[in-house]
């Protein structure tokens, strides 16, 4: 029972310095609420504040509030605050709580962990614990029970469309800058067709005979002579008769001058024309004096041939103008 | 030395004699070949060109039998390679094998040791066995170990490429691409054509063998020949124009081609273009070139050497929609 005692002294002895940290270094901790008095879902600020003397060599350790208490919900917490001076130091949290049960409900007391910085020896200190009472809402039961009420409309209010106002505005301003745009844009130049000044008969005629009086062959050019003869007629057959004929070789020109009547009538003339002039051309064939007359001729008989052709074009015109 | 009006005149009926083993050899092949001519003229152009082709067309269209009746035709020796994707170099061109009784590496050759061979599939095989393949076609010679063997002449090789199953398969790069000299198209035969076909092959009476009418010896004479086709400047400019017109389509007013085209056709285009046009004036028994013959065979000769771009592919514009463009567009002399 001696030994006993002994070592109870012994254990006071020691926690002795530890419990009397806070009242040494005059801690002082505090709750408060800004009411004792709510309806139900109702929030009370609740003040958490440690108050500490300088110089005090001491951490407060504010307590860890659990979302939820007896009775009370935590909506917010702000940030711990310092504030004070030389002589004292003061922190302090503000909790929102709430309660959505009706009655007289304490909020429990809050324990502040207070460590002294050289050696870390620690002691506690609690807030008291508050009484709030939070009412409901008195219902008089003796009335009847009235309609729940109907869905009010809310004024037209310019600031809940003016989105939808800018969005208009600004594709009624574009469609109008792309108008704008596209009227006054310079147009394209309109290319037309080239006229030439003197018609394809007349030109290939003219430029046969022109050959003719050059006398080529009669220099010894037979190449260049029958070079320029089937040039003059391709021509001629592109410009009058829309004959791709200067990119299509003589088998392909016999081939697409089928269609064209007046001049498939002359294919075997042409033929022959083409396949001397093909001979000079690529394979040094010169031909006899009288097959290079021949040549011309066969040429400007099929000119003169599809003069008729010619003719005919303008005429054509002028009935389709009379039709209403 | 420039050709003179009497010499060409020579030249024309010497080619017209020389060329005479054409006509027979058609025959020879009509007996066995219904249709695809178009082919076996491509085939011939090849054969006497000195240049390779590339057959694209479906399975079952006579091409093992097109060029293996023309090899017999020829008396000329006919080989085929499968191309698989595990083949090896050496299972084409061959290789060298130890000899245990007398100690020693012999050389086994390979089935490239033909006149004729046929790549069937060619762009099944990968990048390494293609390139010893082309590389023998361009070189014509092989080296096995420390020796090297010169191929036999004629050498013709004849690829396939199957165009509806691109799975698995190694395509063919655009530089290997561009050894071939023609890229041959082929389609289905006519109604009349497969009619002919079905009868052929299901009548129990038909024995129809291809017997040998020319020796390759006359393939090699011929050749001579076709080289010696006379050519205008003006044909010569011609061809030319359609090779730049691939690769600057501006300059011939085709500005809408520029972004379709990502390359155009190189000097070997050209080069290829004027032997294929020779050949053909040969075939049709000419000793000179015609636009025609050039126009014949261009697509025949250009259709893999244009390169299309991504906005061609996605438009659907082939090499052929270009080539008819700058063939409409280019003036003929």
């Amino acid at each position: 029972m001696g030994k006993q005692i002994i070592f109870l002294f012994a254990l006071l002895g020691l926690l002795s310095p530890l419990s009397s940290l806070a009242q040494q270094s005059r801690v002082e901790v505090n709750a408060k609420a800004d009411t004792d008095k709510i309806r139900i879902g109702e929030q009370v600020k609740l003040r958490l504040s440690a108050t500490v003397e300088q110089p005090a060599g001491l951490t407060v350790v504010f307590p860890q509030v659990p979302d939820s208490l007896s009775h009370w919900e935590v909506v917010t917490r702000s940030k711990i605050d310092t504030a004070g001076d030389n002589n004292k130091k003061i922190f302090s949290q503000t909790l929102t709580i709430t309660s959505f049960d009706s009655g007289h409900w304490d909020i429990p007391s809050f324990r502040f962990d207070v460590v002294q910085n050289a050696g870390g020896a620690t002691d506690s200190a609690f807030t008291s614990p508050l009484g709030i009472d939070v009412g409901t809402i008195t219902v008089d039961t003796t009335k009847a029970f009235k309609p729940i009420k109907a869905v009010r409309t809310v004024g037209w209010n310019f600031w809940d469309y003016w989105l939808y106002f800018a969005i208009g505005i600004s594709g009624i301003l574009i469609g109008i800058g792309l108008i704008v745009y596209f009227r006054s844009r310079p147009k394209k130049e309109v290319v037309k067709p080239v006229v030439p000044l003197i018609a394809p008969y007349d030109a290939a005629l003219q430029q046969l005979q022109q050959l003719r009086g050059e006398k080529i062959w009669q220099q010894g050019d037979v190449k260049q002579y029958y070079t320029r003869l089937t040039d003059i007629l391709r021509a001629y057959f592109e410009q009058q008769f829309n004959i791709p004929a200067l990119e299509q070789t003589s088998e392909e020109l016999l081939q697409h001058i089928k269609p064209v009547t007046i001049l498939n009538q002359q294919r075997d003339k042409l033929r022959s024309l083409l396949t001397v002039a093909d001979l000079a051309k690529f394979a040094k064939l010169h031909p006899s004096p009288d097959e290079h007359e021949a040549a011309i001729q066969q040429a400007i008989e099929i000119v003169e041939w599809t003069k008729p052709a010619v003719a005919k074009a303008p005429e054509t015109v002028k009935e389709e103008i009379k039709q209403p | 030395m420039e050709n003179t009006s009497t010499d060409i005149r020579q030249l024309n009926e010497k080619i017209h004699q020389a060329s005479a083993f054409v006509d027979l050899l058609n025959l020879e092949l009509s007996k066995v070949i219904v249709g695809q001519r178009y082919m076996v003229d491509r085939l011939l152009i090849g054969l006497l060109a000195q240049g390779h082709v590339l057959l694209e067309g479906v399975p079952g269209l006579a091409k093992t039998l097109s060029i293996k009746s023309l090899s017999s035709a020829i008396n000329a020796k006919f080989s085929r390679i499968q191309f698989t994707p595990d083949l090896l170099p050496a299972d084409v061109v061959g290789t060298m094998i130890y000899n245990q009784q007398k100690n020693e590496f012999i050389v086994r050759r390979g089935p490239i040791f033909a006149n004729f061979i046929l790549a069937d599939e060619i762009n099944r095989a990968p990048a390494k066995v293609q390139s010893a393949l082309l590389e023998a076609m361009q070189e014509r010679q092989i080296t096995i170990g420390d020796t090297t063997f010169k191929l036999d002449d004629p050498f013709l090789v004849l690829a396939t490429q199957n165009p509806i199953e691109q799975e698995g398969t190694y395509t063919l790069p655009e530089a290997q691409v561009d050894r071939f000299m023609l890229k041959v198209v082929i389609g289905y035969p006519t109604k009349e054509e497969e009619l002919h076909i079905i009868r052929q092959n299901l009548n129990p009476q038909n024995t129809a063998k291809i017997n040998p009418v020319i020796q390759p010896a006359d393939i090699l004479e011929a050749r001579k020949l076709v080289r010696e086709v006379y050519m205008d400047e003006k044909i010569e400019r011609y061809i030319l124009d359609i090779v730049f017109a691939t690769r600057n389509p501006e300059d011939y007013k085709l500005q809408k081609l520029k972004p379709l085209i990502s390359y155009g056709g190189s000097p070997r285009a050209s080069i290829n273009l004027a032997l294929a046009a020779k050949a053909y004036a040969f075939m049709k028994r000419r000793g000179y070139v015609i636009p025609e013959d050039v126009r014949s065979i261009c697509f025949d000769v250009m259709r893999h050497r244009v390169g299309l771009t991504y906005e061609a592919e996605a438009e659907n514009v082939t090499s052929e929609n270009i080539l008819s463009e700058i063939l409409n567009a280019v003036e003929v002399p």
